[in-house]
C-alpha cells in the first residue's frame, strides 16, 4: 500500500531537479539545485535578479546545459529527451521575442509548424482561441513589430498556451502590463491551474505569486534559501501584534508569555518588544494567528488586558525580502503596511517599525 | 518542507489529452523536418526582404540582356553604308570596300547583326545569364540566407524555435532546405528571365532561334551545368548559414560568405601570380592550392559542361582569375565541394548543437 501511495507521489512530479547547476566560468549562476513540481501545482520561482530563475528555466527547457547535476521533467531526463518534452511545454523565456515582419497570427502559425501543428487553416480555430484568450483577437492581424509591450507579452502567452501543454513555463509574464492586464493574467493563471495545468512561474510580483501560487521555491544567489507550500510559509510568519496600556504591563506580559512557552505553549514561537512611531511598546508575538484567544486569555488570567490585539497573517513579500535581504531583521512589516502607520493597524496591524527589538533568548536590547 | 527532494526518473508520465482544437501534423522525423522547412520559406515568403531580392535578381537578369541588346538595336539602325569599314578588317585579301554593292553592305550588316545579337538567343543566352548570375545571385542568396540564419539570433527568435519541440539539428536542416529551396527557385528565375528576356529582344533583330544544337546530350549537359550553378549559389548560402550560427548575427552570415568569396578569388589569383614568379616544385605547390578553393572547383564542373553547351569558345568567368580550372576533374571538383559542405554544416551543427542559448 506505502508502495503504491509512493509509485502514485513519483508520477505526480512534473518537475524534478538534482544538484542542478550551472557555472558560467567562474560565475555559478545555479548551485546544487533541487526542486521539485507536482503535477496541478502552480509554483511560484522568487529570487532577485540575478539569483538564477531564469538560467533555471533556460536549463528545464534544454536551452543551456548544466554543468552538473540534472533536470527530470515528466519522468524524463532533460539532456536525453528533449523532443519528447518539449511538445508538451509551454513557455515563455523572458520577454518573448517573434518575427517583427508577421503579424500575431502569422507568428502564431510559424509557432503552430514548429510545434507540429498542421500548417495551414486547420489550426485557425486554435490560434482564434488563444488571441482570444489573451485579448488580442482586435490586432492580430497587426504586424508584430508595431506590438507595445504589454501585446508582446500576451502573444508570448498565446504562443506558449498554443498546443495546450501540461506543464506552463513563465518568466516574468506580467512584465509590460499595466495593472489591468496582470489581473487578467493572473485570471488566467488561475483558469488554467483550474484546468489542471502545472504552472511553473518566475516572478518579482511576490503579491500575484501569493495570489496564485500553491507553492513557492526563493532562490539567492543560485542556491535554494526554501522551498515549500505558500499557506505553510505564510503560517510561519503569522503574528499577534497586542498593545498594553503601560510599559510596565507590556514587559510583564513578556515575561509570562515567555514562562508559558517555557512550559509547553509549542505553539508560541517568539516574542518582542516593540516601540512604534509614538514610542508605545507593544508585544510582537510570532504564534499562529488562530492563537490570538489563548493569547488574550493567558494575559486576561494574569490581569493584564489587551488595549488594541491583531492578528497579523504576514505576507510572502515579507518572507522573501527577509529572506533575500540581510539588512531586513526577521518580522519587520515591509512595504504598504509599514507606510500605513500604527494608527491603521485595526485592518492590517501596523509592522511596527524595528526601534528596538527584544528576541527571546537574547533579552537585551539591539 | 525539504530543500533535497529526490529526484526520480521511473514511470514517465503519460500526457494527458490535448483540447480538440489542436490539430498535431505527423511527428516523424521527416514530416517534422518537411514542415520546418516549409516554415522556413514561410517566413522568407513574407519577409520584404526576400521580395526586394528576388525582384533585383529580376531585374539584373532583364537588365543585362537589355544591355546587350544595345548592340542590336545600334546595328539595326545604322545604314548599311557605315559597314564598309567592316571590310578593312579582311587584311590578307584586301577588298575595295568603295565597290560593294547594296546587298554586300546589308549581308555585312546582317553578319554583324548575327553575331551582336548571338547572345540574346539559345544556347548563348544561357551561358551569358547564368555567367552573371554565379556571382550577383550568390550575392543574393547570401544576404537572404545570412539573414535567415543569423536573423533568428540577433531577433532572439531562437529561443522561442528551440523551445517547440524539433530538435536544433532539424532546425538547422530545415534551414539548410530551405536554402536548397530558394537557389533552386533563385537560379531558374534568372536563367528563365534572361532567356525569355534574350529571345523577345531577339525579335528586333528578325532573327529567327536555331534550335539544330538541341539533343538529348545537350538536355543532360545544360542540366548538369544549371545544376553546378546551383551548386555554387547553395555552397556561399551554407557558408552564410555557419557564420550566420557561429556569429549570432545577421551580418556575420552575410559578411562572413562574401569575404570568403572575396578573399578566396584575390587570394586564388594572387596564388598563381606566386606561382609563376616561384618557379620549381614551390610555385607548382602555390598554383596548386587553388585547384582546392570553391569557386575553382565549381569554375571546373562549369567548364567541363561549357565545352559540350557551347562549344570551347565560350566565355567564362572563372577564366578571368586565371585559375587553372579546366585542368580540374569533376570527380577531383565534386569531392573538394563535398568536403567543403560537410564542413561547413557540420561545424554550423556542432555549434548549434553545443552552444548555450543566452541573450
Amino acid at each position: 500500500m506505502q508502495e503504491n501511495n509512493e509509485a502514485l507521489l513519483q508520477s505526480d512530479i512534473v518537475i524534478s531537479t538534482s544538484r542542478l547547476t550551472k557555472a558560467f566560468g567562474k560565475l555559478i549562476a545555479v548551485n546544487d539545485l533541487h526542486l521539485q513540481v507536482m503535477r496541478g501545482d502552480v509554483f511560484g520561482f522568487l529570487g532577485p535578479n540575478g539569483s538564477g530563475k531564469t538560467t533555471t528555466i533556460r536549463m528545464l527547457l534544454g536551452l543551456i546545459r548544466p554543468t552538473a547535476g540534472r533536470a527530470v521533467i515528466f519522468g524524463m531526463d532533460v539532456i536525453q529527451h528533449m523532443p519528447s518534452i518539449l511538445p508538451r511545454i509551454g513557455a515563455i523565456v523572458e520577454t518573448p521575442v517573434f518575427y517583427p515582419y508577421l503579424s500575431g497570427m502569422d507568428n502564431l502559425h510559424v509557432v503552430g509548424a514548429a510545434s507540429g501543428m498542421v500548417s495551414g487553416k486547420a489550426n485557425q480555430r486554435r490560434i482564434d482561441e488563444v488571441l482570444e484568450l489573451v485579448e488580442l483577437h482586435a490586432q492580430a492581424k497587426m504586424a508584430y513589430r508595431k506590438y507595445s509591450l504589454g501585446m508582446k507579452q500576451r502573444l508570448g502567452i498565446a504562443a506558449a498556451l498554443l498546443t495546450d501543454p501540461e506543464l506552463v513555463l513563465l518568466d516574468e509574464p506580467t512584465n509590460g502590463l499595466d495593472p489591468a492586464g496582470m489581473f487578467e493574467i493572473r485570471q488566467l493563471i488561475q483558469r488554467l491551474a483550474a484546468l489542471g495545468k502545472t504552472i511553473f512561474l518566475s516572478s518579482h510580483l511576490l503579491n500575484e505569486v501569493q495570489q496564485v501560487c500553491n507553492r513557492v521555491a526563493i532562490l539567492q544567489k543560485g542556491n535554494l534559501i526554501k522551498q515549500g507550500n505558500v499557506s505553510e510559509l505564510l503560517r510561519g510568519s503569522e503574528q499577534v501584534l497586542v498593545r498594553l496600556n503601560t510599559s510596565e504591563e507590556t514587559q510583564q506580559a513578556k515575561l509570562i508569555l515567555q514562562e508559558a512557552k517555557e512550559r509547553g505553549a509549542d505553539w508560541l514561537r517568539a516574542v518582542h518588544v516593540q516601540m512604534d512611531r509614538q514610542g508605545q511598546p507593544t508585544l510582537r508575538i510570532d504564534a499562529p494567528k488562530s492563537c490570538s484567544t489563548e493569547i488574550n486569555a493567558l494575559l486576561a488570567r494574569n490581569n493584564l488586558f489587551a488595549a488594541e490585539l491583531h492578528p497579523y497573517e504576514g505576507s510572502l513579500e515579507e518572507i522573501y525580502l527577509q529572506l533575500t535581504t540581510p539588512s531586513i531583521p526577521s518580522g519587520t512589516r515591509i512595504g504598504m503596511a509599514a507606510l500605513a502607520g500604527s494608527g491603521t493597524i485595526a485592518q492590517q496591524p501596523e509592522p511596527i517599525p524595528t526601534i528596538e527589538t527584544v528576541s527571546e533568548g537574547k533579552g537585551g536590547t539591539r | 518542507m525539504s530543500l533535497t527532494p529526490q529526484v526520480s526518473t521511473e514511470g514517465t508520465l503519460p500526457p494527458p489529452a490535448r483540447t480538440g482544437s489542436v490539430i498535431l501534423g505527423r511527428q516523424d522525423y521527416l514530416s517534422v523536418l518537411l514542415r520546418l522547412i516549409g516554415m522556413e520559406l514561410y517566413k522568407l515568403r513574407r519577409r520584404t526582404m526576400s521580395k526586394v531580392l528576388g525582384i533585383l535578381a529580376f531585374a539584373i537578369a532583364l537588365i543585362v540582356f537589355l544591355l546587350v541588346s544595345l548592340g542590336t538595336f545600334f546595328v539595326l539602325n545604322t545604314p548599311p553604308e557605315t559597314f564598309r569599314a567592316s571590310c578593312q578588317g579582311q587584311g590578307s585579301q584586301p577588298t575595295n570596300c568603295s565597290q560593294l554593292s547594296a546587298a554586300q553592305l546589308a549581308q555585312n550588316k546582317q553578319d554583324l547583326l548575327q553575331t551582336v545579337s548571338e547572345p540574346l538567343r539559345l544556347p548563348d543566352s544561357l551561358n551569358l545569364i547564368v555567367q552573371v548570375a554565379l556571382p550577383l545571385g550568390a550575392i543574393l542568396i547570401v544576404i537572404l540566407v545570412g539573414s535567415m540564419a543569423g536573423g533568428e539570433f540577433s531577433l532572439g527568435t531562437v529561443r522561442l524555435m528551440f523551445t517547440r519541440g524539433p530538435t536544433r539539428t532539424q532546425f538547422l536542416l530545415a534551414k539548410v532546405g530551405a536554402t536548397l529551396v530558394c537557389t533552386v527557385i533563385g537560379v531558374l528565375l534568372m536563367s528563365i528571365t534572361g532567356i525569355l528576356s534574350g529571345q523577345l529582344l531577339n525579335l528586333a533583330s528578325g532573327i529567327g532561334q536555331n534550335f539544330n544544337f538541341f539533343s538529348a546530350g545537350w538536355s543532360g549537359h545544360m542540366v548538369l551545368y544549371v545544376l553546378a550553378a546551383m551548386l555554387n549559389w547553395s555552397i556561399y548560402a551554407i557558408i552564410a548559414i555557419f557564420f550566420g550560427t557561429l556569429g549570432r548575427s545577421t551580418v556575420a552570415g552575410m559578411m562572413g560568405a562574401l569575404m570568403w568569396f572575396l578573399i578566396e578569388a584575390i587570394l586564388g589569383g594572387l596564388l598563381n601570380l606566386a606561382g609563376i614568379f616561384s618557379r620549381g616544385p614551390f610555385g607548382d605547390f602555390l598554383k596548386a592550392i587553388p585547384d582546392y578553393f570553391i569557386g575553382n572547383n565549381i569554375g571546373a564542373l562549369m567548364q567541363n559542361q561549357e565545352q559540350y553547351i557551347f562549344g570551347a569558345s565560350s566565355f567564362s568567368l572563372f577564366n578571368i582569375f586565371g585559375a587553372s580550372s579546366s585542368t580540374i576533374s569533376n570527380m577531383h571538383a565534386l569531392i573538394v565541394l563535398a568536403v567543403y559542405l560537410a564542413a561547413f554544416i557540420g561545424l554550423a551543427w556542432w555549434i548549434n548543437e553545443r552552444r548555450d542559448v543566452t541573450n
